[in-house]
């Protein structure tokens, strides 16, 4: 027996059937059942919990039909919907399905009972009251004229209310003024009976999104390695490509559906820069992604249906290179970043993309280059002189001699001391007051930032939101290490060695806090 | 029929041949046609051929500027119509340490930020299966490998296999190091590069001029090629590639080659004006 509090009272949220045997309801306080029935196993209800495990129960469902749905209106768990059009006859007509499906969970002890009809609030509520019917569209009405009104799906004070009045089944509310009842219980009682008699539509929301696509294969005995999988996975994908092939498309995204035999679903998916049906290269794909699963393949007690989904269909044609083009690999290229993408990750494999800012470590950000998006064309005009490896985080320098508003003469970086011989310079560099929102406004002292500050600046709530740039992605240390920071001079230097340094001051000379030196990049 | 007699250049094709080598010839070639074209055989190896797998040894981490800047050099004459692509290869614990690649700063080096794509990798083992991966792939002109460390897993025997992956692709490995050690390896060249004192400016001779490489070959097996007499070089990387610097008279000697900017990959060439004439006439 469960319990849960309602209205500051421990009462009894769920029972089982030696329970309500013994007498007890739902609803009662848990100290009268107590007393009722001496020993009884009392636990607290988790709802989320539950609602956690009967969806991942519903997914697996998704063996029977593609479109499954938890239904949520009374509980958020213990109904699962399940739209079997055009599904049925895999399994032999309804009939069979319903007794296959509810018999393979009453097989492992849940019990279950389960219906057909044309609307989802009839299936609703001949599986709750008149269990293990199929009811054919013409005898809809008729069947559930006799149901009594709780199988409308209706709030307890609703149904409380129509008893009072003396209408207890579906038939009577028939024939009765619509306005009058709606009025009296209120309109979810006009809609609840439109949906069950089938006026108004019911939309059901499918747990998984639905594929077009798809190759599945069912195994007389559950399959366990991870081998066996791929090598399915691969003839899966064979399948798959022969059906996109005949359609002249391709996917970009697939996804690989385990059905374990206890009721679960792992997910796996992955990724391709541009859209394929290339049986080797997809399986490819997913041999690579199981090689970073590690610990997370759990085969349970053995998979015993395997589905290959595909997704982000786009036209792919078959393609004939032109003997004049001249073949630039870009395909090969494309074959070669989704293979190391699936393998080490999106975020592992990036490209440099320019961005229009003279910040330096704002200017570059590091984009996965299986989704690359369009460049920016002002962010290449006229590139500055930049130093060709920039550290993610600069590392502040002691300088040892110094001239006021000139390059170092003697630093000391990573502990070794460095004389420098030549430099070039300064490159001042500024925040960007469009960032921060702030420039126009006065204020004593201004008060410069990096945009990654700009919103602990935001004080006045009526001044237009900063224009909010997503981070940078993957450099995520390349946050403004100082949030003072007002002005950056840029030294370009070369010490006795000729190795070339970046280097930067904060700060002004004559001012409160003296300037602070640190090293930003490499020269070559 | 008489066998001719096998000698012993011939058996060293053979082997080369089992052994998937690119043909030896090839070594002699390159050093045949460096000899003709410049009166330097080591310039000419800073074009070397494609499939073969470079060492670069820098001294020091805090050398790492120069190491790239160089392999940049060397990589940058490979990309062709038909291999665009430069693929970085970097432990992403070891950024801190070295840096990473800084994509407005390879225009000096005549390449766009796109051309070089950036693997941020976490272990050593997964690494070696992307550099071999990339290698593979025909349309990767270069991959280049930035190890600060020195990881066990990276010895003779892996360094075999990049080779032999880099010859069959006909794509070249660059493994930059750190270090003053050296391990067994089968890369076919090795080179040891320390940053110069720039020669300044023009105008200013107190800033820092063109990258200064002091390079130093340190292994050369290309075959039957004789050794290169020369060992030492000291060059610039200019807007023309890299030019020779002769440091006891402090003048340039005249540039390698000119530099050729990569093609893009559908631009049309355009007709030679020789093609139009004979058309008028």
């Amino acid at each position: 027996m469960l319990w849960e509090k309602i209205k500051g009272g421990m009462r009894i949220a769920a029972l089982d059937h030696a329970a309500s045997r013994a007498g007890l309801s739902i609803g009662q306080n848990i100290s009268d059942a107590r007393a009722l029935v001496p020993g009884l196993l009392v636990l607290e209800h988790d709802a989320d919990f539950t609602a956690h495990v009967f969806s991942e129960f519903a997914d697996w469902h998704s063996n029977a039909s593609p479109i499954v749905a938890v239904h949520d209106t009374m509980a958020p768990y213990g109904d699962l919907i399940l739209d079997i059009t055009g599904v049925s006859h895999l399994f032999g007509g309804e009939e069979r399905m319903l007794s296959t499906l509810i018999g393979r969970l009453r097989a492992i002890g849940y019990r279950t009972e389960g219906a057909i009809a044309d609307t989802v609030g009839a299936a609703w509520a001949f599986a709750h009251f008149d269990p293990g019917r199929i009811v054919p569209e013409a005898e809809l009405e008729a069947s559930l004229a006799h149901l009594p009104v709780n199988a409308l799906r209706l709030s307890e004070a609703q149904v409380a209310g129509l008893n009072q009045m003396g209408l207890k089944t579906i038939g009577q509310l028939a024939g009765r003024d619509r306005k009058a009842l709606q009025a009296r219980f209120g309109a979810t009682l006009i809609l609840r009976l439109d949906q069950a008699l089938g006026g108004i539509e019911e939309r059901v929301t499918p747990r998984i999104p639905i594929a077009e696509y798809h190759a599945e294969r069912r195994f007389a005995e559950p399959i366990g390695y991870l081998d066996d999988v791929l090598m399915t996975v691969r003839d899966l994908a064979i399948q798959l490509g022969v059906r996109l092939g005949t359609q002249a498309l391709g996917a970009q995204s697939f996804h690989l559906f385990l059905y374990r035999v206890d009721h679960k679903v792992m997910t796996l998916s992955v990724n391709a820069g541009r859209a394929t049906r290339d049986p080797g290269h997809i399986a490819q794909l997913f041999v690579n992604r199981s090689e970073r699963l590690e610990g997370e393949y759990d085969a349970g007690f053995g998979i015993d249906m395997i589905r290959l989904a595909a997704g982000s269909l786009s036209p792919t044609a078959d393609v004939q290179v032109g003997a004049f083009e001249i073949d630039d690999g870009a395909e090969d290229l494309a074959r070669l970043y989704d293979r190391m993408t699936s393998r080490l990750g999106p975020l592992a494999v990036v490209r440099s993309k320019p961005v229009d800012t003279h910040i330096p470590e704002r200017a570059v950000r590091l984009e996965p280059v299986i989704a690359r998006t369009p460049d920016d064309p002002n962010a290449l005009l006229n590139p500055p002189l930049r130093p060709l490896r920039l550290l993610p985080t600069p590392e502040p320098v002691e300088v040892i001699a110094e001239v006021p508003h000139g390059p170092p003469l003697r630093m000391i970086w990573r502990r070794v001391s460095y004389r420098v011989l030549k430099a070039s310079g300064p490159e001042r560099i500024e925040a960007e007051w469009w960032r921060t929102g702030k420039r126009l406004a006065i204020l004593t002292p201004p008060v410069f930032g990096e945009a990654e500050i700009a919103p602990q600046d935001h004080t006045d709530p009526a001044k237009k939101p900063v224009r909010a740039e997503p981070p940078a992605q993957h450099v995520s240390t390349l946050e403004s290490f100082d949030p003072e920071t007002t002005v950056r001079d840029y030294y370009v230097v070369e010490d006795e060695g000729g190795r070339r340094f970046w280097v930067f001051r904060v700060g002004l000379y004559g001012a409160a806090s003296p300037p602070r030196w640190y090293l930003h990049g490499f020269f070559a | 029929m008489p066998r001719p007699k096998p000698d012993l250049d011939g058996l060293r094709a053979q082997i080369a041949a089992l052994e998937r080598r690119p043909v030896l010839a090839d070594g002699a070639a390159l050093v045949a046609q460096g000899r003709q074209g410049e009166e330097n055989d080591l310039l000419g190896l800073l074009k070397a051929p494609p499939g073969l797998l470079h060492e670069v040894f820098a001294d020091e981490h805090r050398q790492s500027g120069a190491a790239l800047g160089f392999t940049l050099g060397l990589a940058r004459s490979l990309i062709a119509e038909n291999r665009q692509a430069l693929i970085y290869l970097q432990l992403s614990a070891e950024a801190q340490e070295i840096g990473l690649p800084y994509g407005i700063g390879f225009s000096r080096f005549g390449l766009t930020p796109d051309t070089l794509v950036i693997g941020r990798i976490g272990t050593v083992p997964e690494l070696l299966w992307t550099l071999e991966e990339s290698l593979a792939c025909r349309a990767v002109a270069g991959v280049i490998v930035d190890l600060a460390s020195h990881p066990k897993a990276l010895d003779f025997t892996a360094s075999r296999r990049i080779s032999m992956r880099a010859a069959a692709a006909g794509t070249s490995a660059f493994l930059i190091r750190y270090g003053t050690g050296r391990e067994a390896s089968a890369a076919r060249l090795r080179w040891h590069i320390k940053p110069g004192v720039s020669a300044g400016q023009p105008f200013d001779a107190s800033a820092p001029g063109h990258p200064r490489f002091a390079i130093e070959i340190e292994k050369l097996r290309l075959g039957q090629a004789r050794q290169s007499e020369q060992h030492h070089l000291i060059v610039d990387w200019t807007e023309n590639g890299f030019v020779s610097i002769d440091t006891r008279e402090q003048k340039q000697l005249r540039p390698h080659a000119p530099l050729r900017r990569p093609a893009a990959p559908s631009r049309p060439q355009p007709a030679a004006l020789g093609d139009r004439l004979s058309e008028a006439s």
